[in-house]
């Protein structure tokens, strides 16, 4: 427990002044703080589920620029798939299906192939925005609504129950996919070997870890997350599929991953403090409470995460063969 | 896999493959595009004249194709500069969107002036805050260590909110619904020289010139050193803090430098919807190029070329303009993904470097 | 062999695409070209007299857009079927392809050319001036100076909102009502500003939360920013919401339906076109739509431009708010005779908006 705790020192102390800062609200104005909060989480989740998908990616070598396509096929295949099979549930499945598939595609393309690997991200990208609006098929509904579901006593908590604890399925499954991956990549075996192949390829390598298969492995696996990101835009935040539904998200995940410093429970703590910024820019908009253009309002989540970088969180280390294809001597 | 003999014009296609393959690439890209078409129950052939006779063979058409390339050279530049010295920018696009305006008000304001001079003030005004916007990340990154990833993609969308503002309120064209600055004087105006747009053949002089920097100077050397390792950079006694801030500032001018281009030479105005995505197509042409200054050229003419053409092929056919960018990204797939070159030259096959090297840091 | 199998693979990849996009021949694209090619087969001969050829330039966006591109593109095809004339439409991608777009169809010698969108405005006068045989109607595209063959379709945005806000005034219970919008630009902020008047008129005690989407190159297509901002609106107590900015407003519609008591103390309101058809996820709350009258208007004018009626200038479509459908048992009747009413005497000018930039 300590050495988790001095080993997140940032991500820790960073969500504990949100908490203290989101209660003292919460006592001036209960609704407007929880819905502002619930807003921010909601804004939150895809952001923190695409950064797990460029972290894992990266800890084990290879750069995820494609992530923003990865994210669109999977949420154009979730409501199709919903639409065609007529439940969210299979929907969603098919949605996860499809972010392995884009998964295993840049898995083929960067480490088999050897290809750039930001090359391929960008001809995912390209591939997903071209074929998502291609075949986009008007008028059609999800079957059914995605079920708001509260976890029992944690759901009961002021403010941080109805933000964190009522939702529908993947906005709840994020928290724990955010703690499992943290786990995963600093206690397991697996995390052990996936990092010592993003750091040290040729080391790792000597020591008997295979490294393209572990790389192969991971940046498919690590698909099925950005599935699970797309399908949460498509049937839960949305409830329904547009051409460039993703709207960028996949390249500001890539800025939350390098702002939470290439660690699962930073990239949290970065997206929590962007989602924020996004949403109480919004409620600023809303309440006009100060007399600024709308457009100087909404820079609150940029202008605010280039000034926590600059001042406060400094040089940041990527894993040291991020990047770079693997070819094994000899 | 054992062929003996290689002739001489087999040879001269071996030594070549940095050429060949990307042509290659293009014609398997355009033949899995004809399949898609013509389950779309149009004749590819059909679909394919449509794009060529519009973007190639016809007089207004060859011009909005060399307009289309123009800027596409230019931000392929700017990302090209970055991808050498190790920096990925990823805000060409604000850049490039800073510059429109800003060469804009030049344009509109500043009325004493003769053409040419004139001209020649707006598109420096466009080049220095491109420059500049991008000098921001450069700063953020030599002195306080922020990922030029992080700093271009958050000022990509400052660029968005204060342009939003600025042609809103302060710039905005009197007695006007739309948000937009006024027109610029004739005198700023960047002619077009029959069917070649002047700016053109100012991006094509720029590209040489920066593929002769990075080719032949110092300056270039030590771009390309900093861009293929720092630790060496260093410790040659390269000064890396004025190596990003000079790369930044070089990169944002390139995009800036595009972005004047397109006021002066083509809308006349600023208006927030002319430049949307040009930046970011920097980032597909300087990939597709191989981040060679030279190579962007051709590839941007490829995409200014189905661009272009993209409107007739809808009007001739019906088959939607999107088809064109799984086009490219068929080529771009097929450029870059060692299967094709493997595919023609087996054994033979040169394998080629990487354009980028993962994030820097 | 290996290679063999990749490109094996890919070429598979291309057919199974291929596949799914020839089964999904259903398009309003493809729709519209057999609908009108039954009169006439092809636009070979539109210079001739006898052949009536319409082409519509859509402004960024698709016919498919559930919005403004959609709706004049509806008007103009049925127009053009009407009276067995041909159409077909450009998809713009780019905004300085406007005047290359119109210009397939002036090459092509069409009678009428509809531009949709009031960031065409220019490029469609520049277009008519050297084409003078040909019928230009801009939609959305106010004529300051008129030209003769240049018919801008425009709607008081304003009057639409008025119309919404004033019913929503009288039906919120919480006295809290929202908007949440697209880009803010003219005609968004004279829905909202519109919205605004309307509601404080009917009910002055009302509170309006007006919340734009931030600047960006996708503010009319972000359904995801709009359904959270929607539910931020709701859970602060706002009981009616005008969703007004394409894909975005879209979104905050289908949040709402899917709020607990949507339908019944929860309301949403549409905009553009009746919103009830063209986002039925919608239904459970949609109680009206603040529309402008994009379909009928520029089918009128493609049928005036046919008789050679059409005159240059401006032409006023209708604004008002849609049919309730569903709710007309659930607006109380006085309500319903009020807001006609109100509707009523914004078309002749009795009653005024206020409404400026």
């Amino acid at each position: 427990m300590l050495d988790f705790i001095s080993e997140n020192r940032k991500p820790i102390i960073t969500l504990a002044l949100v908490t203290v800062v989101a209660y003292v609200f919460y006592f001036l104005d209960e609704i407007k703080t929880t819905s502002v909060l619930v807003f921010g989480w909601g804004y939150a989740v895809p952001l923190v589920l695409a950064a797990m998908v460029g972290i894992i990616g990266e800890r084990t070598g290879v750069v995820n620029i494609g992530i923003e396509g990865q994210m669109l096929m999977s949420a154009f295949a979730s409501f199709f798939g919903s639409v065609i099979t007529g439940s969210i549930y299979l929907g969603m499945v098919i949605g996860i299906l499809a972010g392995l598939v884009m998964g295993a595609f840049l898995a083929v393309a960067a480490v088999k192939w050897e290809m750039d690997q930001i090359i391929a991200g960008v001809v995912i990208n390209i591939v997903a925005a071209g074929l998502t609006s291609f075949f986009y098929a008007p008028g059609k509904t999800l079957p059914q609504l995605m079920p708001v579901v509260s976890i029992p006593i944690l759901s009961d908590i002021p403010l941080i129950g109805p933000v964190f604890f009522r939702n529908g399925l993947f906005a709840l499954a994020t928290l724990f996919i955010v703690l499992a991956v943290n786990y995963a990549i600093f206690r397991t075996r697996w995390g052990l070997r996936s990092r010592a192949v993003g750091e040290y390829p040729s080391a790792a390598d000597a020591a008997g870890i295979n490294v393209l298969r572990t790389r192969m492995l991971n940046v498919t696996l690590a698909g099925a997350l950005a599935g699970c990101a797309g399908a949460f835009l498509a049937l839960e935040a949305a409830g329904t599929f547009a051409r460039g539904l993703t709207a960028g998200r996949g390249f500001l995940a890539l800025a939350i991953m390098i702002f939470g410093a290439w660690n699962p429970l930073g990239a949290l703590a970065a997206a929590l403090f962007f989602g924020l910024s996004t949403a109480i820019a919004s409620q600023l908009q809303a309440d006009e409470v100060i007399n600024i253009p709308q457009q100087f309002v909404n820079l609150l989540p940029f202008v605010m995460t280039l000034v926590v970088l600059a001042i406060a969180v400094g040089r940041v280390r990527p894993p040291a063969a991020a990047g770079q294809p693997y070819t094994k001597e000899g | 896999m054992t062929e003996t003999k290689t002739s001489n014009k087999i040879g001269f296609f071996v030594r070549n493959q940095s050429i060949v393959v990307p042509i290659a690439a293009i014609f398997v890209a355009f033949f899995l595009g004809g399949i898609l078409i013509f389950l779309q129950g149009v004749n590819p052939l059909v679909a394919y004249r449509a794009i060529f006779s519009e973007a190639w063979f016809d007089s207004d058409g060859l011009l909005r194709t060399f307009q289309k390339t123009t800027p596409l050279v230019l931000a392929g530049l700017a990302v090209t500069v970055g991808l050498r010295i190790g920096l990925f920018n990823i805000g060409a696009q604000g850049q490039l969107i800073s510059a429109a305006l800003a060469s804009a008000l030049a344009g509109i304001y500043i009325t004493t002036l003769p053409p040419i001079l004139h001209v020649l003030v707006s598109l420096t005004c466009g080049v220095i805050v491109g420059a500049l916007w991008a000098g921001i990340a450069g700063l953020l990154k030599a002195y306080r260590g922020v990922h030029e990833v992080i700093s271009t993609i958050m000022l990509n969308s400052i660029a968005i909110g204060i342009l939003d503002y600025l042609v809103s309120n302060p710039f905005k064209e009197p007695d006007q619904a739309l948000q937009r600055t006024k027109k610029i004087a004739e005198t700023a105006i960047l002619p077009n020289i029959g069917v070649i747009p002047f700016g053109f053949i100012l991006a094509v002089i720029i590209c040489l010139l920066v593929s002769w920097m990075l080719n032949r100077t110092t300056a270039g050397f030590r771009f390309n050193t900093v861009g293929k390792n720092k630790f060496a950079a260093t410790y040659a006694g390269i000064n890396m803090k004025l190596m990003v801030v000079t790369g930044m500032l070089l990169s944002g001018g390139l995009a800036g430098l595009g972005g004047a281009i397109e006021t002066l030479g083509i809308t006349y105005r600023f208006e927030p919807a002319f430049n949307a995505g040009l930046g970011f197509d920097g980032i597909t042409i300087a990939l597709l190029a191989r981040a060679n200054p030279l190579a962007t050229i051709p590839a941007a003419i490829l995409v200014g070329t189905l661009r272009a053409g993209g409107a007739s092929l809808q009007f001739e056919t019906g088959i939607e303009p999107e088809i064109v960018d799984v086009l490219l990204a068929i080529t771009l797939l097929l450029v870059s993904a060692p299967i094709l070159a493997k595919f023609l030259f087996k054994g033979k096959a040169q394998k080629s470097a990487n354009v980028t090297s993962g994030w820097g840091n | 062999m290996k290679r063999m199998r990749t490109l094996a693979g890919i070429s598979i990849l291309a057919l199974v695409l291929a596949a799914c996009s020839s089964g999904s021949t259903d398009t309003a694209a493809e729709e519209g070209m057999e609908e009108t090619t039954a009169a006439v087969l092809d636009d070979s001969n539109c210079a001739a007299a006898e052949s009536f050829c319409v082409g519509l330039v859509t402004d960024i966006g698709k016919v498919d857009d559930k919005s403004f591109n959609q709706s004049a593109h509806e008007g103009a095809m049925a127009a053009a079927a009407e009276v067995d004339g041909f159409y077909k439409y450009i998809e713009t991608t780019d905004t300085k392809d406007y005047a290359a777009n119109m210009a397939q169809f002036t090459d092509k010698s069409y009678d009428v050319i509809v531009t949709v969108g009031f960031l065409m405005a220019e490029a469609t006068v520049t277009a008519a001036k050297a084409n003078p045989n040909t019928k230009f109607i801009g939609v959305d595209q106010f004529q300051g100076e008129e030209v003769a063959n240049v018919t801008g379709l425009i709607f008081p945005e304003d009057q639409a909102g008025y119309g919404a806000g004033y019913l929503a005034g009288l039906m919120t219970k919480t006295n809290k009502i929202g908007s949440v919008l697209g880009l803010e630009i003219a005609p968004v902020q004279l829905f909202a500003k519109g919205f605004e008047a309307g509601a404080k008129a009917s009910n002055p005690s009302v509170a309006v939360t007006t919340v734009y989407h931030p600047p960006a190159d996708n503010a009319f297509g972000d359904p995801v920013w709009g359904a959270a901002e929607a539910k931020k609106q709701l859970a602060q107590g706002a009981d009616i919401i005008f969703g007004a900015g394409g894909g975005t407003g879209n979104g905050a519609l289908i949040e709402i339906a899917k709020a607990e008591g949507a339908g019944t103390a929860i309301f949403c309101i549409g905009v553009d076109t009746d919103q009830w058809f063209t986002v039925p996820e919608a239904q459970p709350c949609l109680i009206t739509s603040a529309v402008k009258g994009l379909t009928e208007g520029t089918s009128d004018l493609v049928n005036l431009a046919f008789d050679g009626s059409i005159a240059g200038g401006n032409f006023v479509g209708s604004a008002g708010i849609s049919d309730y459908h569903d709710f007309a048992s659930v607006v109380p009747m006085d309500v319903q005779d009020k807001v006609a009413g109100v509707v009523a005497g914004l078309k002749d000018g009795s009653i005024k908006t206020g409404v400026t930039l």
